[in-house]
C-alpha cells in the first residue's frame, strides 16, 4: 500500500468567472521512502498539489489517502494533528519565526503536541546537531544565513519525525552553495529511509531524487524513474536547452520550459479539448 | 501549553513597548478611576463614620422632613426631603425638652454662611444658633473659653471652630475678639478642641468651620424665622433608647397635627443614611469610571485584531507545523489576557499612588480594601477574555494556506 494514494483529484479556485481549476483529476501514488521532485512551471499546479499532499488545504472532488488513511475530508482538528505528527513541512523562504531563537523555532511543533519544555529544548537541541546548527541554538533567525535559516528549517520539519516531508522550492532563495548543503541534508534525511517531495525549477536537483513528475495546467503530464545521482531524462533536456529562450518566446509569454514537458505533444488538440469539457463539468459540480 | 502561550505573548509584547503601553493605557485609566473613587468613596464612609461615631451613641437626631420611607423590606431614603424647608420649630424643642428620658436638648438653628472679622469677610463658615448644652450633647470639648451657660443667655457672644480661629484671626485663641453677623458683632467667648474629619456630613455641620451663637440671638438676627436644621437630643443615661424615639416622635406628631413631616434617628439609622447616600454617590462615580473600562477594553480588542492581520503569516506558519485552531486561539487570548491584566495591575499601582498623594495633600482619607482591588484585576481578567475573543476567533479561523501566502 502507497503511503501518498490521490485518486481523481481536483481542486478549483474561485467562483463564476473567475474560476481557476487547478488540479485536474490528478492520480498520484507515493511509496514510503521515495524522493519525488516535482517540476513544472509557474502556475501548473504544483503547490497545490503539495498542500493538497500536506493536509494545508483539502481537494474540491477526488480521494486522497495518506498511510492508509482518508484523509480528504478530515476535521480542521484532525488535519492539524496530522500535519504536526506525520508531515514536515520546508519553504522556499524559511518561514522561521522572527520573534523566537532558532530552538525555540524547532521546538514549536513538539510544544504543540504538549511535551515539556526541557524535553523540547533536548529534542530540538539534538535535531540541531543532525543539521549541523548546534552552535546556533540561541540565535535569532534575522541572524542566520539563508543556508543556515534553511537548514534550521529543516530541523524543524525532521523534530516530529514525519512519515513525508514536503519541501516547497527549499533552494529558490539559497545560492549555489548553500543550495548544494541543503540538498546534501534532504539526501542524507532520504537515505535514513524518510518520504521527501521535492518541489524544484531547477532540473539540476533531480540528481537527488528517485522519481520525477512534470506538472503542467493542473495535469501530471510526465513521470519517470531516475536513477539517484543522475540528472533525470527530460529534466535534462530543460536543463540544456534552458539557454535557447528567445525574444520571440518571451514575447508570446511562453516560457521556454513549456516546450520541453514531455507529454506536451500529447495535450495537443484532442486532449485539451476533453480537459476544457472535464473542467466544465466539474466547475458546475463545484457551484453545487 | 499556558506557559508557553505565556512566553510568546510577552516575547510579542515586549517587540513593540509602545504600542504595548498604549494598548494598556484604556485599561489602566479604566482601573485607576474606578479603584480611586471607590477607595475616596470608602474613606469618605470611614471619616463620616467616624464623626457619628464620634457623636455618641446617646445621642438621638430629629431632623425635618420624611427622609427614611419603609419600601418593601428595607428603609430607603427619601432625597428630596433633604430639600424642603425646615418643618421643625422652637415648639418641638420645648416639647422634647419636656420628655422623661431626655438628658439635653440642643437645636441647630442655620442662620448665614458668611461672617466677617478683622481680616475681611468670609462665605465659608458656617453660623448656627445653638443652644448652652449643646457641647454636652455631642460631647464636644472645649478647647480655650467656655460655651454660653444660659439658654437666655442674651449677650453677644460666639462660639467658634478651631479652623474659623485660624482663618479668620490668624491664631487659634481669638477670645476676646469680634466676629460680624449679618450686621450684628458677637464677642468670641469659646474656641471648640479640633474635631474629627472635617467634612460636611449629613450626621452634622463641620464644626472646625462653624461660629455658634445663642439660639435666641439667633431668633432676633432671623426676625423669627428659624430654620432649624435638626435637634439634637442627648438621652439619660442607661435609659431605653428606642422608648426615648417612640417618645421623643409621639411629642413632636402632636405639634405637627399627627403628620410624619420629621424624622427621628437614632445613631444606626444615621450611619445607614449616611452611607447609603455615600454608596449612591459612589456607585454612580464608579459607573461612570467604568464606561473608561470598557472603552479601554475595546481599545485592546483594536489592537488585537490589527496584531492578528499583521502576523497573519505567522499564523499560517503555526498552523502549517500542526498548531489545531484551538492552539491559535489560545495563544491570542493568552496575548489578550496578559495585555489587561497587566493594565489592570498598573491602575491599582497607579491608584494606589494617587491615594497617597490625596493622604498626604488632603485630610482625606482614601480606604483601598482588598476586595476592590481582587474585583479589579477580576474585572481586568474577564475583560482581557472578553475583548481578545474576537480577535481570537478571527486569528484560529484563518485558512493556513492564505495565511502562508500573506505578508
Amino acid at each position: 500500500m502507497a503511503l501518498i494514494e490521490l485518486d481523481e483529484v481536483s481542486k478549483v479556485f474561485g467562483f463564476g468567472e473567475a474560476t481557476t481549476l487547478a488540479l485536474d483529476e490528478v492520480a498520484l501514488s507515493v511509496e514510503k521512502g521515495e524522493f519525488l521532485a516535482v517540476m513544472g512551471p509557474s502556475g501548473s499546479g504544483k503547490t497545490t498539489l503539495m498542500n493538497i499532499i500536506g493536509l494545508l488545504d483539502r481537494p474540491t472532488h477526488g480521494d486522497y489517502n495518506l498511510g492508509n488513511e482518508s484523509a480528504s475530508r478530515l476535521k480542521p482538528i484532525q488535519q492539524a494533528k496530522l500535519r504536526r505528527d506525520k508531515i514536515g513541512f520546508v519553504f522556499q523562504f524559511y518561514n522561521l519565526l522572527p520573534g523566537l531563537n532558532v530552538l525555540d523555532n524547532v521546538s514549536l511543533p513538539l510544544a504543540y503536541r504538549g511535551m515539556t519544555p526541557v524535553r523540547r529544548a533536548k529534542r530540538a537541541s539534538d535535531m540541531l546537531e543532525l543539521v549541523g546548527m548546534r552552535d546556533r541554538e540561541y540565535f535569532m533567525p534575522s541572524q542566520l544565513s539563508g543556508g543556515q535559516a534553511q537548514r534550521a528549517a529543516i530541523a524543524r520539519a525532521l523534530i516530529n519525525k514525519p512519515s513525508i516531508i514536503i519541501a516547497d522550492e527549499p533552494t529558490g532563495n539559497l545560492d549555489s552553495h548553500d543550495s548544494k548543503v541543503v540538498m546534501e541534508l534532504f539526501s542524507e534525511i532520504h537515505r535514513q529511509g524518510n518520504t521527501i517531495l521535492l518541489v524544484t525549477h531547477n532540473p539540476e536537483l533531480t540528481r537527488y531524487a528517485s522519481r520525477v513528475i512534470y506538472m503542467y495546467d493542473g495535469m501530471i503530464v510526465g513521470d519517470e524513474k531516475t536513477p539517484i545521482g543522475q540528472m533525470a531524462r527530460h529534466a535534462r533536456r530543460i536543463y540544456f536547452k534552458k539557454q535557447r529562450v528567445t525574444d520571440s518566446d518571451i514575447a508570446a509569454g511562453v516560457s521556454a520550459m513549456l516546450k520541453d514537458i514531455p507529454g506536451k505533444e500529447i495535450t495537443s488538440k484532442t486532449k485539451r479539448k476533453k480537459a476544457t469539457g472535464r473542467k466544465r463539468r466539474l466547475i458546475k459540480r463545484s457551484k453545487k | 501549553m499556558f506557559s508557553g502561550n505565556y512566553r510568546s505573548a510577552t516575547q510579542n509584547l515586549r517587540r513593540s513597548k509602545w504600542r504595548t503601553f498604549f494598548t494598556m493605557l484604556g485599561i489602566i485609566i479604566g482601573i485607576t478611576s474606578v479603584v480611586t473613587v471607590v477607595s475616596l468613596g470608602e474613606g469618605l464612609k470611614h471619616q463620616i463614620t467616624g464623626q457619628i461615631n464620634q457623636l455618641g451613641n446617646d445621642v438621638v437626631t430629629v431632623r425635618p422632613g420624611k427622609l427614611l420611607s419603609k419600601n418593601g423590606g428595607g428603609t430607603n431614603l427619601n432625597l428630596f426631603a433633604l430639600l424642603t424647608p425646615s418643618t421643625l420649630t422652637t415648639k418641638d424643642v420645648g416639647s422634647i425638652r419636656q420628655q422623661r428620658l431626655v438628658k439635653y436638648v440642643t437645636p441647630i438653628e442655620f442662620i448665614t454662611s458668611s461672617a466677617s472679622s478683622d481680616k475681611g469677610e468670609f462665605d465659608d463658615v458656617f453660623v448656627a444658633g445653638t443652644g448652652s448644652n449643646f457641647v454636652n450633647t455631642v460631647h464636644q470639648k472645649i478647647k480655650y473659653g467656655s460655651y454660653f451657660t444660659d439658654d437666655s443667655d442674651s449677650g453677644n457672644f460666639a462660639v467658634i471652630g478651631h479652623d474659623v480661629a485660624l482663618n479668620m484671626f490668624g491664631e487659634l485663641n481669638p477670645i476676646g475678639q469680634s466676629v460680624t453677623i449679618m450686621g450684628q458683632d458677637f464677642i468670641i467667648k469659646g474656641v471648640l478642641a479640633p474635631s474629627e474629619g472635617g467634612l460636611l456630613s449629613l450626621a452634622q455641620a463641620d464644626y472646625n468651620s462653624s461660629i455658634f451663637i445663642p439660639a435666641t440671638q439667633a431668633e432676633q438676627l432671623t426676625a423669627g424665622h428659624t430654620n432649624i436644621l435638626q435637634i439634637l437630643t442627648q438621652i439619660k443615661p442607661g435609659a431605653n433608647i428606642d422608648q426615648a424615639v417612640k417618645d421623643i416622635t409621639a411629642a413632636v406628631a402632636k405639634n405637627h397635627g399627627g403628620s410624619g413631616d420629621f424624622t427621628v434617628l437614632k445613631q444606626d439609622q444615621l450611619l445607614g443614611v449616611t452611607s447609603q447616600v455615600l454608596n449612591t454617590l459612589t456607585g454612580f462615580i464608579t459607573a461612570i469610571a467604568a464606561i473608561s473600562l470598557v472603552v479601554g477594553g475595546i481599545g485592546i480588542m483594536n489592537i488585537m485584531l490589527v496584531s492578528v492581520s499583521e502576523r497573519t503569516r505567522e499564523i499560517g506558519i503555526r498552523k502549517a507545523i500542526g498548531a489545531t485552531n484551538r492552539q491559535i486561539r489560545q495563544q491570542f487570548l493568552t496575548e489578550g489576557l496578559v495585555l489587561s491584566v497587566l493594565g489592570g495591575i498598573i491602575g491599582v499601582i497607579v491608584s494606589l499612588a494617587i491615594n497617597g498623594l490625596v493622604k498626604l495633600y488632603t485630610d482625606w482619607e482614601p480606604v483601598v480594601s482588598v476586595w476592590i482591588v481582587l474585583i479589579a484585576v477580576g474585572v481586568s481578567v474577564s475583560f482581557g477574555i472578553i475583548f481578545s475573543l474576537i480577535p481570537a476567533i478571527k486569528a484560529a479561523r484563518k485558512d493556513p494556506i492564505t495565511a502562508l501566502r500573506g505578508e
